[in-house]
């Protein structure tokens, strides 16, 4: 059936970039011939400020689930969004616009370098970085009578600096989280998955990063009154440790996604299974894990169970032939399910996998008439296994539309009818829950 | 800081040494307040409240070192604001609250104090002014507050490392130096990043007029990120040592008679790498080709590997171990383990070409695969029976070395046990 509005692809990052691009405009037209003199007396300032935005943007973080994150960068827009007054410095007395204008140069040096280092930009991401301190600027210096803006009242006398400072804390939250936000959108678009779960996630894994940059900012501009513009990288050294740990905190589970993915190739090493197929199904299981909106840590152990899901076979005297468990009698499926989940098991930390494949083999009859509590997780184990088993690993159409027939006609009494219906979105669009963390990047 | 700061024996020497620490500490004290006077004031009342807060947040300890010590940030700041005197007053109140044990808590409570009292004096000889408030200009405040605080740093870490590697010495007879070296070079970033933050939590605290609770709120949020991080990161170092857990299970699941026996060559391998004075890291490294060193025989089909005699010396040609080193070659984490997995099966047999650690992998695995696992027909070797006939078929000193270091590491397994 056709449509009777067609929306246009990447709605909302067109939307995104069109937001940033009017930040952008708002702020050239604020500075009008303004520019020159600002770059005469607050040349040092600026310089600094666009360097760090420039430098923390090519210091991005990749976090454990594939998300890349530029919190230096983040920070330092925000400082340059709080700052006012600066020992031995002009007074930072700028428009909300012309604040934008110079973050903007920063992420545009960093995106040029990125360009020609041959990365991913990434721009609807920038343009988002863009929105969030358009946003944080116009409440901080913006809004209010002109010498009653949260800018202004830093330079008072008679207001309470701690007062300031949760101000200042606040108003930088809200330009992270629509930074945040609107990056869930566009990676919500893109994998075509619920956008409240790509929320839910961007802003749950990003959230103890946040906490450090929100304070950040705020931190500069406090300090500056002291410390000059020493204040800026002086501010960022602990969200530098912060950024340190977490580093390899992501590098350490990224080992331990190999060493998992190193199990899984034990039963292809001992001929029990085709090549890949463990890697094979995993994909698939995420990608519908994500159409069906499961959280970052409920798809990590979805992973790690696809990929773990034949282990039991390593023991078997006779190789099941080509390794299709879902052509194998049931009594033999459960066998091999139950020997995989008590050797998983032995690592106390990875329960929960070892329920993943221990249960699935059951038919999904028995989790509707009996109520059997098998997790979802298990039955989009079973619906990816027996499409790699009966596709044979391949994107040949005919065994691909053989693998879907077969799949049909077990709908309802063999597998769950959600997971069979996005399993159908996923082989029909190559996009669909797929991630691509470095084309989406958020502070 | 970087420290073992437990485990202290009850030996003479020690005891010793811990009381010249506990009077020196006191002694130090005293001399501190007489160049600068204790003064109960709002200042002193916050130091002591942020030693509450380092007792809360102890460090997070990720292999052997310990993360984000807020206890040496609290020090460092209030050397800047109270003073050396308080300083040792807080080191003596934070240090029994990090050890165990009556002589853990002792020598920590008197190495704190020692080292945020001479960090402390360090500071006001390098022109450190303990009224920051008064500093007017971005010169002066880094003049007579910055600079001084990277003055104390150092000192501080330098009188930590001292005084950590002496008990060392006394305890354990781990050279001064060598242990001094490996302090120093392990937590030397560290120690800069906590003088940074400890000049920050000072600046916003007096300079910028914000007060020790909200300058100690902006400075902790991001450290706290950081201590959850570290904590994560422990906590996948401790789901890694599982996993290859999972991956001995695997070959014990496709043969059964292995069962333990991979955890028992780890643990006696481990033992010999110490005893033969390898470096920590090849211990490691030892421990952990001990433990996968069968992972290849998962690739044969499982009657194959149930029937496979290993006591045998004929059946070095198994090519197992190679494809062990295939299925384990993409994890980084495990190169400095893939030599003696691969090697292992015919580094006693080759005994000039393999490697140490190879070669002891080889002998743990062969004295326990005759004295616990025993051959396809069930003949088990009494302990002294199998170091003869390992010590018969593989003559020569290298292999008798071996099996000094074997029977230490028995010993040793047998004290722990008991």
């Amino acid at each position: 059936m056709t449509p009777l509005v067609r929306v246009p692809d990447r709605l909302v990052s067109r939307t995104v970039v069109l937001l940033g691009l009017v930040a952008v405009c708002t702020g050239l037209i604020a500075a009008g011939n303004l520019l020159p003199t600002l770059l005469a007396t607050h040349g040092h300032t600026l310089l600094l400020a666009v360097a760090l935005v420039a430098g923390g943007e090519l210091l991005r973080i990749r976090m454990p689930s594939g998300r890349e994150t530029a919190p230096l960068s983040s920070a330092a827009a925000l400082a340059v969004v709080l700052l006012g007054r600066i020992a031995g410095e002009p007074t930072f007395a700028l428009e909300s616009g012309l604040v934008v204008i110079v973050v903007s140069a920063g992420l545009a040096i960093a995106a040029a370098v990125r360009r020609a280092r041959g990365d991913v930009v990434g721009t609807p991401a920038l343009a988002a970085r863009a929105v969030g301190v358009w946003v944080a600027a116009g409440l901080a210096r913006g809004v209010g009578p002109s010498d009653g803006t949260l800018w202004a009242a830093q330079l008072s006398s008679t207001t309470s600096l701690a007062l300031v400072a949760l101000g200042m804390v606040v108003v930088a939250a809200v330009g992270l989280l629509t930074e945040l936000v609107l990056v869930a959108g566009i990676r919500a678009e893109r994998q075509r998955t619920p956008w409240v779960a790509a929320v839910r996630d961007e802003v749950g894994e990003a959230a103890p990063l946040t906490l450090a940059v929100v304070v950040t900012g705020p931190m500069v501009a406090l300090m500056a009154p002291v410390l000059g513009l020493l204040a800026l990288p002086v501010a960022l050294v602990p969200l530098a440790m912060a950024y340190s740990a977490v580093r390899q905190y992501a590098s350490n589970r990224e080992t331990n996604r190999q060493l998992i993915g190193t199990l899984s190739h034990l039963t292809e090493h001992g001929g029990y299974t085709p090549e890949h197929h463990a890697e094979r199904v995993a994909a698939l299981c995420l990608r519908i894990g994500r159409v069906l909106g499961l959280g970052d840590r409920q798809l990590r152990s979805l992973e790690y169970a696809a990929l773990l899901h034949d282990l039991g076979q390593i023991s078997l005297l006779d190789p099941i032939p080509d390794g299709a468990t879902v052509l194998a009698a049931p009594a033999d499926q459960r066998d091999i399910a139950e020997e995989g989940a008590r050797i998983i098991r032995q690592a106390e930390t990875l329960d929960d996998v070892a329920r993943f494949v221990e249960t699935q083999t059951t038919a999904y009859r028995l989790v509707r008439e009996l109520g059997e509590p098998v997790p979802l997780e298990s039955r989009i184990i079973k619906c990816a296994n027996a499409f790699d088993d009966l596709s044979r690993g391949t994107d040949d159409p005919v065994l691909v539309d053989a693998a879907m027939e077969r799949i049909h006609l077990g709908l309802g009494y063999e597998y769950d009818p959600d997971v069979v219906d996005a399993l159908t979105r996923v082989v029909e669009d190559a996009s669909v829950g797929r991630v691509d963390g470095r084309s989406v990047v958020a502070g | 800081m970087k420290g073992r700061r437990e485990g202290v024996g009850p030996h003479a020497a020690t005891t010793i040494y811990l009381v010249v620490l506990a009077v020196g500490a006191v002694l130090l004290a005293g001399f501190s307040s007489r160049v600068h006077p204790i003064s109960v004031g709002p200042d002193l009342i916050a130091v002591l409240a942020l030693a509450v807060l380092a007792v809360a947040y102890p460090g997070v300890v990720v292999g052997d070192r310990v993360h984000l010590a807020i206890s040496s940030i609290v020090m460092l700041a209030a050397q800047a604001v109270v003073g050396p005197a308080v300083v040792a007053l807080a080191g003596a109140l934070i240090g029994p609250f990090q050890g165990s044990s009556w002589q853990g808590r002792l020598f920590n409570s008197a190495q704190f104090s020692i080292f945020g009292c001479v960090g402390g004096l360090a500071f006001l000889a390098a022109g450190g002014t303990l009224d920051p408030a008064e500093l007017a200009g971005v010169t002066p405040v880094v003049v007579h507050l910055a600079l001084p605080m990277v003055v104390a740093d150092l000192v501080q870490v330098l009188a930590n490392a001292v005084l950590l590697s002496g008990m060392m010495r006394v305890a354990r007879g781990v050279p001064v130096r060598l242990h001094i070296g490996l302090l120093l070079r392990s937590t030397g970033a560290a120690a800069a990043g906590y003088g940074v933050i400890a000049f920050i939590l000072v600046v916003l605290w007096v300079p910028a007029q914000l007060g020790v609770v909200v300058a100690t709120a902006m400075v902790l949020a991001p450290l706290l990120v950081a201590h959850w991080a570290y904590r994560q990161h422990a906590d996948e170092l401790q789901g890694q040592q599982r996993v290859l857990g999972v991956l001995v299970a695997a070959v014990e699941a496709k043969a059964p008679h292995l069962t333990g026996h991979s955890a028992r060559v780890a643990d006696l391998s481990g033992r010999m790498a110490e005893h033969l004075g390898l470096t920590p890291q090849q211990v490691a490294d030892t421990r952990i080709a001990g433990m996968l060193h069968d992972v290849g025989q998962t690739t044969l089909p499982t009657r194959e590997a149930r029937g496979l005699d290993l006591t045998d010396p004929a059946s070095t040609t198994v090519g197992y171990p190679r494809a062990g080193v295939a299925i384990l070659g993409d994890l980084t984490f495990l190169r400095g383990a893939l030599d003696s997995i691969e090697t292992h099966r015919r580094a006693l047999a080759d005994d000039a070409a393999a490697s140490l650690p190879s070669r002891i992998v080889a002998l743990a695995d062969l004295y326990d695969l005759l004295t616990q696992v025993g051959t396809p027909g069930g003949t088990v070797y009494a302990p002294s029976q199998a170091r003869d006939l390992i010590a018969t078929e593989h003559p020569g000193p290298r292999t008798e070395e071996l099996v000094r270091a074997l029977d230490v590491a028995l010993t040793r397994a047998e004290e722990l046990s008991t």
